[in-house]
């Protein structure tokens, strides 16, 4: 009877193979899901204008707002304009990204910060803004925004919310 | 995730494509000094750029990096001899000098100028610290040489090695601005590695799985800056900066000297990992120094007399299950450097970013991103010089440090992440 060869486990090794171009093909190609509930939140006046430009663009499930803050209480408006509130958007929500141009929204972003991080939701802010304008809203944005881009340009929005599948 | 049309943008590097004449904008590692130890030595086969190369030294010590292949009829002149102030073909025996210039055809009549027309396509060569720097691009748009630090400080005080990364460039850049990672991947070494134990930094990346990030532009590229809890209310913040196109530094830890990264594509399904350690106030010991020849910190054990890790994909990079099991190695993979090649070779020759799913942390990573695109297409439609060609851009340290945490960290650092030589890295 023939003796069966010995083959060493180790040689060609698994990671040798998986990793060439060629195993790449069979990777599962599978469509990625987008993100679930994006929320995209404009901190003050400016704000809303870049983000008024990045709500026109075609996104999956991103939902795109204003904010104001009303005796201490933030509300939400739909950059179309429909009422929102903060609760029944954050309830629904998996990441939150708030984008600040100068102080006007500090006390919002801290409120909403604030009540991600309360309910374990993932933030990010992006301080559109090339002076110290908005000292204040990156220092109310630092303790809760779990990424904080300051200094960022308004293609980072977009660059953002695409690498996130928004 | 990356539009595919982006992902190609990064990733290639070749010549005429976009990235590729972005990296020839800049200076860059071709080989350690120490492959050309002496004049005359054995020429070294490079390929950089997806360009193949031939590096000698000659008779006078000159340092060359010409076309790999004679302008005769094509041989390699890996087989060439190195003698006489030129490398020969031993074919026919053709000659040329460090500019590429062919200087002997010995089958021609003795006064002919006919070698006077044949020129090798040659780039600069020069030698800073303990590495031979090229510059691919345009030789009248040659910028000032390069003035990392670490290249800089007197050679006792500086240790450089490299490895062979077999995976596009860009996903092995990605990992080194990456300070997520190292709670996990590298959470074995921040125990064990003698070039990581012992610092205080390492419990507050040990106690806070779950940094805070903040992504600074900075004049060469960004600074990302990675904030866990410390004491007191305080926070820790590991500095990270990148300069153009492919360098990193880690943020220090303890008295431990500085660790960094070079990524340089070979072609666009390999590259070069360049990895350093130096202290800018006094020598490495002994003890670090030997500790980075046997591949501890992130540097890597390679197979003798080669540059190829002795962990690599072709033996499972040595996969230790019981050590996994034990977290002595979180991967299971002996070393640092290893650890990260072995997961980033693992993504595929080029990791297809289409099929990503990214997060708010990975920000430092969609940025750079960001940057690297908009510099590319400057460059390409207005011929814009890209961020970090300036060797002031060079001059940035990484930093580790404890701060209240009001403090924004680049307004609490800025002089840290300055380089002030002869002055202490701000480490924790």
């Amino acid at each position: 009877m023939a003796t069966q060869a010995f083959v060493d486990p180790n040689l060609p090794s698994s990671c040798a193979r998986a990793a060439t171009a060629a195993e790449a093909r069979y990777r599962i190609q599978r469509p990625v899901a987008p993100a679930r509930a994006p929320r995209i939140i404009a901190l003050d006046g400016g704000a809303v204008e870049i983000v008024r430009r990045a709500a026109a663009l075609q996104w999956a499930n991103a939902r795109f707002y204003a904010c104001e803050s009303i005796d201490g209480t933030v509300t939400l408006r739909g950059i179309e304009g429909h009422p929102a509130t903060l609760a029944d958007e954050l309830a629904s929500a998996d990441v939150v990204v708030m984008i600040a141009t100068d102080d006007g929204g500090a006390g919002c972003a801290h409120t909403i910060g604030k009540a991600c991080w309360q309910r374990s939701i993932m933030t990010a802010g992006l301080v559109v803004s090339d002076d110290d304008a908005a000292d204040r809203a990156v220092a109310a944005l630092r303790p809760h925004a779990r990424v904080l881009l300051p200094g960022a340009d308004e293609s980072d929005v977009v660059d953002l919310l695409t690498a996130l599948r928004a | 995730m990356l539009r595919q049309d982006i992902n190609e943008l990064l990733t290639r590097t070749g010549p005429g494509t976009p990235m590729g004449e972005l990296f020839r904008q800049y200076w860059m590692p071709a080989c350690l000094a120490e492959e050309l130890p002496e004049n005359d030595c054995p020429p070294v086969r490079l390929k950089l750029l997806s360009e193949r190369l031939i590096a000698f030294r000659d008779s006078d010590g000159r340092y060359g990096l010409i076309d790999e292949f004679c302008a005769h009829r094509g041989a390699s002149l890996w087989f060439g001899r190195n003698e006489d102030g030129g490398l020969r073909c031993p074919y026919h025996g053709w000659k040329y000098d460090v500019t590429g210039q062919c200087v002997e055809v010995p089958s021609e009549a003795d006064n002919s100028s006919f070698c006077q027309n044949v020129k090798l396509t040659a780039y600069p060569l020069v030698k800073i610290g303990d590495i031979l720097w090229t510059f691919m691009g345009d030789p009248a748009e040659q910028p000032p040489l390069p003035e990392f630090e670490f290249a800089l400080v007197p050679p006792e005080q500086t240790y450089t090695s490299k490895r062979l990364q077999q995976c596009n460039w860009l996903q092995a850049f990605e990992g080194g601005i990456d300070s997520s990672h190292v709670t996990f991947l590298h959470s074995g070494g921040l125990k064990n590695d003698p070039l990581f134990k012992g610092a205080k930094g390492n419990e507050y990346n040990q106690n806070d799985k779950k940094p805070f990030f903040e992504v600074a532009d900075s004049d060469g590229g960004l600074f990302v800056g990675a904030r866990r809890n410390a004491e007191d209310g305080k926070y820790y913040w590991r500095i990270t900066p990148w300069v153009m196109p492919c360098f990193t530094m880690v943020p220090p830890r303890g008295d431990h000297p500085i660790h960094g990264h070079f990524w340089i594509p070979i072609d666009d399904e390999n590259c070069w990992a360049y990895s350093f350690d130096y202290h800018p106030v006094r020598a490495l010991t002994a003890a670090e120094r030997q500790a980075m020849i046997d591949g501890h910190g992130v540097h890597s054990e390679n197979i003798p007399g080669t540059y190829r890790p002795l962990a690599n994909r072709d033996n499972d990079y040595l996969m230790d299950r019981e050590k996994q099991r034990a977290g002595e190695y979180y991967s299971g993979i002996k070393g640092i450097a290893i650890q990260d090649a072995s997961l980033q070779e693992s993504m595929g020759p080029i990791a297809d970013r289409t099929k990503e799913r990214l997060v708010p942390a990975d920000a430092g990573i969609i940025k750079a991103r960001q940057k690297l695109r908009k510099a590319a297409i400057a460059l390409r439609d207005h011929g814009t010089t890209p961020p970090g060609v300036d060797p002031e851009h060079h001059r940035v340290r990484s930093a580790a440090v404890v701060l209240p945490q009001a403090e924004a960290f680049l307004d609490a650092c800025k002089d840290d992440v300055r380089v002030n030589p002869g002055m202490p890295i701000a480490s924790v």
